[in-house]
Parts: C-alpha cells; structure tokens; sequence
C-alpha cells in the first residue's frame, strides 16, 4: 500500500511539473541534468561550477557585446535546426547537415565575389545560390534512400566528408585567393548582410516549408522533397554565415553546425519557435564559453560536452518517466521519437 | 616483374592496414545491431578509446596499459549507449549521434586539460610492427600479412572468433533471435535487456580496438576527429556484408584497398581534395547500389518492453 502511495504521490508531483511545463518536459529535463554533470566535471577540472556558469552567463548575455556575439552564434544554428526539424516533420533524420552547410558556404564565397559588382542586388542572388546548393545536396541522400534504397543515415553522414572536401577543393584552387593565405577571395562589404535580421525572417520561412513538406504526395517524392528542404535551409545558413560572418571562406573552415543543428531541433520539439530558443541556448553557450575559459580556467571545449550530452538525453523516455512519472509523461506529449525513420 | 609484386606487396599491405580498424569496428557493431540496437556511434567510440589508449600510454610508458585504457573507454561510452537505448529507450539514432559529439567534444576537453592544447597528442609508445618468423618470409604476402603491429594479429583471430560465438554458440543464437524476434526470446526465458547489453558492450571493445590501432598501430598519437568516417564506413561494410562477419571482413577489405590505392595517385595529377574524397564516394556508391537489398534484424531499433 505505501510503495502505491508513493507512487501516486510522485506522479502526482509529476503531473503538476508536465501540467506547467507540458512539451517542455523533455528539453528542460535533458537541459537541467546536462547542467548538473558539467557542474562535475567542472569541479573535476578543480573549479568552481558557480563561478564557471555565472560567468558563461556573464560572457553570454552581460553586455550589448555580449549579446551581440550570443547572436552571431545563434543565428547558423536556427538554419541547421530548422534543416533537422523540417525533415523530423516528415518522419526523416537529416544528419547531412554539416555538408549542407558547407556547400552553402562555398556557393556564396564563389558567387559574392563574382557578383560583387552588381553591390547590394548581389545579395539575394547569392543567398539564393546557396539554398540551391544545400537543395540539391540535400536531395542526393533522398534520391539514394528513396530510389535505391541506400540507409538514410550513414549516407548522409558519409557524404559530409565528401561535401567537406568538395568546398575544400573549391576554396584552394579555382576560388583561392592571391598570396600565401588558404582562404577564398573576400567580398567587397556592398554585398555583406546583416545577418540577425535574415536569420529570424527565416524561421517563418522554415515553418511555411515544413508544411509544404508534410503535404500529400507520392512518398518516394516526398523523402527527396523533405532532406532537399532540410538541405536548403542548411545551406541558405552556410550562405548567411559567409555574408554575415566571414566575408571569405578560410580552409579549414570550422562548422560543426550542422551535428549541432540536431539537438536544437530536438530541444524546440522540431517547431519554428522552439528552434529559435533552442539555438539561443546553444548560440549562448557558444558566446559565453571564453569568458567561463578566462574566468576559470575551464576549456571552452566544456560547451561540446554539454551539447552532446544534452542530445544525449533529450529522447529518454523512461528516464523522463523515472523522473515526473508515467502519467505526466504522457501529458508532456508524445514520445519524442516516433515519427523518426530508422 | 620485380617492381610490380613489390607493389602489390605494398599496396596489400596498406589495405590490411586500412582495413584493420573499419573490420573491428564493423565486428563491433555487428553484435549491437544483431542484438537489435542500432550503432551509428561507432566513429565515437573509436574515437575516444583512441584517445584513451594514447593517454594510458602515455602517463606508464606501456602500449598494453594504453590499450586496456582504451578498450576500458570504448565500453563506457558503450555502455552509455546501451543505458539510453535500452532502460531509457532514447531513440537510438540520436543517442549514437550524440555518442559521436561526445566523443568529439569530450576527447577536444581532455585534449587541453591533460595535453594543455589541442590538436595533436605527444607521441607515445605504441604497438609496433611484429615479423612473424617464416611466414613473413613467404615472397609478396609475406611482408604485407605478417610483418604487421599485433593489434593487426588480433583482428585475424577475432574475425573468425565472432563467427564461431555468434553462428555456433549458444549466446550467439540468443543474440541473433534477440535482434529478430525479441518476443520469443522472452517467452523462452531470457533477459532480451541483457543480452542487448552485451551486444553493446561488445561492440565497444570491438570498436576500441579498431580506435587504439588508429592511434597506436597505424600512428603513435593522437589527433582530433582521427576516426574521419571509418565508424559510418564500418557501418556500410556491415550492411554490405549482410551482418555476418565474413562478409563485413571483406567489404572492409575492399574500402580499405580503396584507401591504399589513393597513397599510389599522384598529387600532381589529382587534386588531393579528390584523392581523401574517393574512399567516401566509393562508400556511398556502394550503398546506393548494394545497401537496399540487404535485410537488417528485424527487431532493429526498436526498444523493447516486456508485456
């Protein structure tokens, strides 16, 4: 009888949680307890977490600089989780990303110096090259998994590299700029964005193509369809980076964004909104990493740990239910990974 | 004549070696996925038993103790895996990914605090090539077989070893039945969760031992990202190898001829960002054309619950 009323008594806590947190149940559970290993390995690292988190905090939001910088690394991670979440949509996991972004990057390196004389008309005629590339990109593993039946993730994941080494290829030869630096030429500024506002226009545009992905259609169509969006949406992001960020495309170029663009759709439950606030949570962890590194002597590297064991828990059913219970679990919706092809 | 079996031995023997880490790797996921839990973090946890094997070597001088340290790594993430897949019944395909991003970002952390940058790792002791008297003296295979580092010797044995326990043992038929039909496993008394486990674990000292030749047989250190793919290539030479270690063996062998031969094109005929691109290419033609007829277990993916 008392196990029982335990039991009633801890979903009953539960259901109030799910009650006033309902979809939010997941993201917060695999945030809070992301926070609380990295608070151990923080105090591993012999620092203290409290220092190290108020001055991520700090670093992320404590000035228009600041913020300003939480921005920047925000905005790439709102195209790469849209690309996810537009494919999770229509029941598809879009790992390519991280190529996606890269041939979107490389496009609008190529174009905005080649279209640098027409100024600022320039500037959707590149962007739109760049959703062009990730586009295509994009719809090779869908053509593949839709039409030969190729596995649907370690295609895409394969052709990452593929897709590295092309815009790798691109940058050093025929796109190199003069002297002893690897790197693209740089864009004249007439063709530069400022790139927060074409981010958040974006996420309207990534939910109007969500449902145009969900429409009816023949399903081999609709596969291809689905990641070509997804790849879109990456590469209109490699492109805004290049125009908004770098000016010129370096070799190496450092992205990761696209792996990453995996757990802020997760964290957003795959909604536009929610993308938004999920890559605001990765985009401050990112800007606030260096002020935790000078502060504490913590290496900023803490923030990919962090991620990855947010992604890490952010589909754990049983854990969630070990947690508020089974009946609020419900209440916080569905599981989180139906709908996902395998 | 001479010059060209000094090739071929040469360029077998850069196969075995390219072959050597996709092969455990592939062994290694072939006992998670027939199990029934799908593994795409294989790159992760070569990569941080890779890792861990340097560090091992590096703070006792000794090769064994890196690779025990290694292989001690690869079945914590492993079992990291399993705990999200199996008790938590996360979606398996995120958990590998973030098992990948864990494995980059953790080994990027360590990096700095123990080595103070990142980058490359100092150089340690690591296993070396070991003649195998006689037998490397057979003319062309010789060298190219048997003058090889002893992780090179383990994988010949392992690969007919995971033949024999998961075709001829009693655990092995739990196994396959555990990936097909998890029901009836049940039914019939056995923990479908353990042996989904041990399917896990397995695949991560599998994988490890693949990640610690990286870093220790084919070079003597490590640097991040090392694994570049070879866990998703692993994975294509499973699938292509119908989840049957003979058959992986061979598809491995395969990419990793595919590898030999880019070290013989030419710089200056190719552009190098062409030659590093063809094993990836090649992986993903192979898929197209290959991967949708081969029929994965059929209770892959799916977490289990007992009714």
């Amino acid at each position: 009888v008392s196990q029982n009323a335990t039991g009633e008594r801890g979903s009953a806590f539960g259901r109030i949680v799910a009650g006033a947190l309902g979809p939010l149940v997941f993201p917060v559970i695999a945030i809070v307890l992301s926070f609380i290993i990295g608070a151990v390995i923080i105090l591993l690292t012999g620092n203290n977490p409290i220092i190290a988190y108020a001055s991520l905090v700090e670093g992320a939001f404590g000035d228009p600089l600041a913020l300003g910088r939480t921005l920047l690394y925000t905005t790439p991670l709102i195209f790469t989780g849209l690309a996810v979440a537009v494919a999770f949509r229509a029941g598809l996991f879009n790992i390519g990303g991280e190529g996606q972004i890269f041939v979107g990057a490389v496009t609008a390196a190529w174009l905005g110096v080649s279209l640098g004389s027409l100024g600022p008309i320039a500037i959707p005629l590149v962007l739109v090259g760049s959703l062009a590339a990730g586009f295509l990109w994009g719809a090779i593993p869908g053509v593949l998994k839709a039409y030969f039946g190729a596995h649907e993730v370690i295609t895409p994941s394969v052709l990452n590299y593929v897709g590295i080494y092309l815009a790798d290829y691109l940058a050093n030869n025929p796109l190199r700029q003069k002297g002893p630096i690897p790197g693209t030429e740089t864009i004249d500024f007439a063709v530069r964005i400022p790139v927060i506002g074409a981010a958040l226009g974006r996420a309207n545009y990534g939910f109007v193509l969500a449902i145009l992905a969900a429409a009816a259609r023949p399903p081999q169509e609709q596969v291809v369809l689905a990641l070509a969006i997804g790849g879109s949406l990456a590469g209109l992001g490699g492109g805004v980076e290049i125009l908004g960020v770098y000016g010129n495309m370096d070799v190496p170029w450092v992205s990761n964004l696209g792996f990453n663009g995996i757990g802020v759709a997760l964290l957003g439950r795959n909604h536009p909104v929610g993308v938004v606030l999920g890559a605001l949570l990765f985009g401050a962890l990112f800007s606030g990493a260096q002020e935790m590194q000078f502060a504490t002597n913590v290496p900023l590297e803490l923030t990919e740990v962090l991620l990855a064991v947010i992604l890490l828990l952010v589909t754990a059913t049983k854990l969630v239910e070990l947690i508020v219970g089974k009946r609020a679990r419900a209440l916080a919706g569905a599981r989180l990974e139906e709908g996902l092809g395998s | 004549v001479e010059d060209l079996l000094g090739t071929t031995g040469s360029i077998l023997q850069s196969t075995i070696r390219n072959a050597t880490p996709l092969i455990f790797a592939a062994l290694g996921g072939l006992f998670s996925e027939r199990s029934g839990v799908v593994n795409i973090g294989l790159e992760g946890l070569m990569l941080i038993a890779a890792f861990a094997g340097v560090v091992g070597s590096f703070f006792t001088g000794s090769a064994l103790v890196g690779l025990l340290t290694g292989l001690g790594a690869g079945l914590l993430f492993a079992l990291i895996h399993a705990l999200m897949c199996i008790t938590f019944e996360a979606d398996q395909i995120i958990s590998g990914t973030a098992i990948n991003l864990l494995a980059l970002g953790g080994t990027a952390f360590l990096m700095v605090t123990i080595f103070g940058s990142g980058g490359t790792s100092p150089r340690v002791t690591g296993f070396g090539s070991v003649a195998i008297p006689l037998l490397s003296d057979i003319p062309v295979i010789g060298a190219a077989l048997f003058d090889q580092s002893v992780i090179v010797y383990l994988m010949y044995i392992m690969v007919p070893v995971v033949y024999f326990a998961v075709f001829r043992t009693t655990f092995g038929l739990r196994l396959r039945a555990t990936g097909e039909v998890p029901e009836a496993v049940d039914t019939a008394g056995v923990n479908v969760q353990r042996i989904r486990y041990y399917g896990v674990a397995l695949s991560g000292l599998l994988a490890a031992c693949g990640g610690v030749y990286l870093s220790m047989g084919l070079l003597t250190a490590f640097t991040e990202n090392m694994t570049g793919g070879r866990g998703f290539i692993a994975l294509a030479a499973l699938i292509f190898g119908r989840w049957n270690p003979i058959g992986a063996a061979g598809a491995a062998l395969l990419f990793g001829f595919a590898q030999a031969i880019t070290y013989r094109v030419s710089e200056q005929t190719v552009p190098i960002e062409f030659i590093q691109m063809f094993p990836y290419v090649l992986t993903i033609i192979a898929l197209a054309f290959f991967g949708g007829r081969a029929i994965a277990p059929a209770a892959i993916g799916k977490p289990y619950r007992k009714e």
